[in-house]
């Protein structure tokens, strides 16, 4: 079992580089999106309110969310691969 | 310079379309002949294309591996492992090892009655390496012609290869926008300071020609 347990071990830390990464750029790409916006139209009141404003809505929205797909897929795709391979 | 970045960029993506092929499934239509055990000696380089066994005969530099010989629907010969890859490289999760080896067993068909079978395999088959691809599964089918799609693969490399552009793509609008500006700040830096050098050396000559003028 040292070889699931390396595997386990190995997958998560793999998986918490990815999801931190994703997040920190799925933000950023948010946060670019939301000033192109204020810039195009908005322009009343401060733009950085506004920022703040969009990206504390994404930060409870269902698309922030998504990107804990990154811990459930590979661990699902094992579940589904070990019952194909070795009981179907 | 040019020769070289095509070199390392072919060497690369033949290294990954060489793991690709030796790791993902493949599909032969066989008719199962026999299996046999034997023992194998496995202390050299070529151990990298042997299972990682996850018991005690992991410090061992021989054991026994089951093999399936099978002969394809054209006639020719094709030989199969059956080893348990558990949770290593590369992922199929293999545990039923003993499993396979009774339907492998239970498939054996002669050349006069034959029963057909679709063995799904990774690995390669080289003679001179004496290497051979690991079997992961048996399923009887109609005939040597049916047809198969390798819906796996072409959902994995679809996958795959848009997993590598959508990277490439923004790596290059990264580049465009952070990086190239850089170099071309330090290109025109060089510019600058080569400019100076040349007035200089204009001044200086004219200085000279002016001398030997005189």
């Amino acid at each position: 079992m040292i070889g699931a347990l390396r595997l386990f071990v190995g997958l998560f830390v793999v998986q918490s580089i990815a999801y931190a990464v994703l997040s920190l750029y799925a933000r950023r790409v948010r946060r670019r999106k939301l000033e192109e916006r204020w810039d195009e139209k908005g322009k009343t009141g401060s733009k950085e309110a506004f920022v703040e404003r969009g990206l504390r809505a994404y930060d409870r929205s269902f698309r922030r969310k998504l990107i804990l797909g990154v811990y459930i897929v590979p661990w699902a795709a094992i579940a589904a691969v070990i019952y194909v391979v070795n009981y179907l | 310079m040019v020769y070289a970045k095509w070199a390392i960029i072919v060497v690369f993506w033949a290294t990954v379309g060489a793991i690709l092929h030796y790791a993902l499934p493949q599909h032969d239509i066989v008719r199962i002949v026999n299996t046999y055990e034997e023992r194998q000696d496995l202390n050299d380089w070529t151990r990298m294309f042997w299972s990682e066994p996850e018991d005690q005969s992991t410090n061992l530099s021989s054991r026994d591996v089951q093999f399936i010989q099978a002969v394809r629907a054209n006639g020719r010969p094709i030989v199969y492992r059956n080893e348990d890859t558990g949770w290593g490289w590369p992922p199929y999760f293999k545990f039923d090892t003993a499993n396979l080896y009774t339907e492998a067993n239970d498939a054996i068909s002669s050349k006069d009655d034959p029963e057909w079978v679709v063995v799904t395999h990774y690995g390669w088959r080289n003679e001179f390496l004496s290497i051979f691809p690991n079997a992961i599964s048996i399923k009887h089918v109609e005939g040597p012609d049916v047809r198969i799609i390798p819906w796996f693969n072409i959902v994995f490399l679809t996958v795959f290869f848009g997993l590598v552009w959508a990277i490439w793509v923004r790596w290059r609008r990264f580049r465009e926008a952070r990086i190239d500006p850089l170099l071309e700040q330090v290109e025109d830096g060089l510019y600058t300071v080569g400019d100076a050098i040349e007035e200089r050396r204009s001044g200086l000559r004219r200085w000279w020609e002016g001398r030997k003028s005189k």
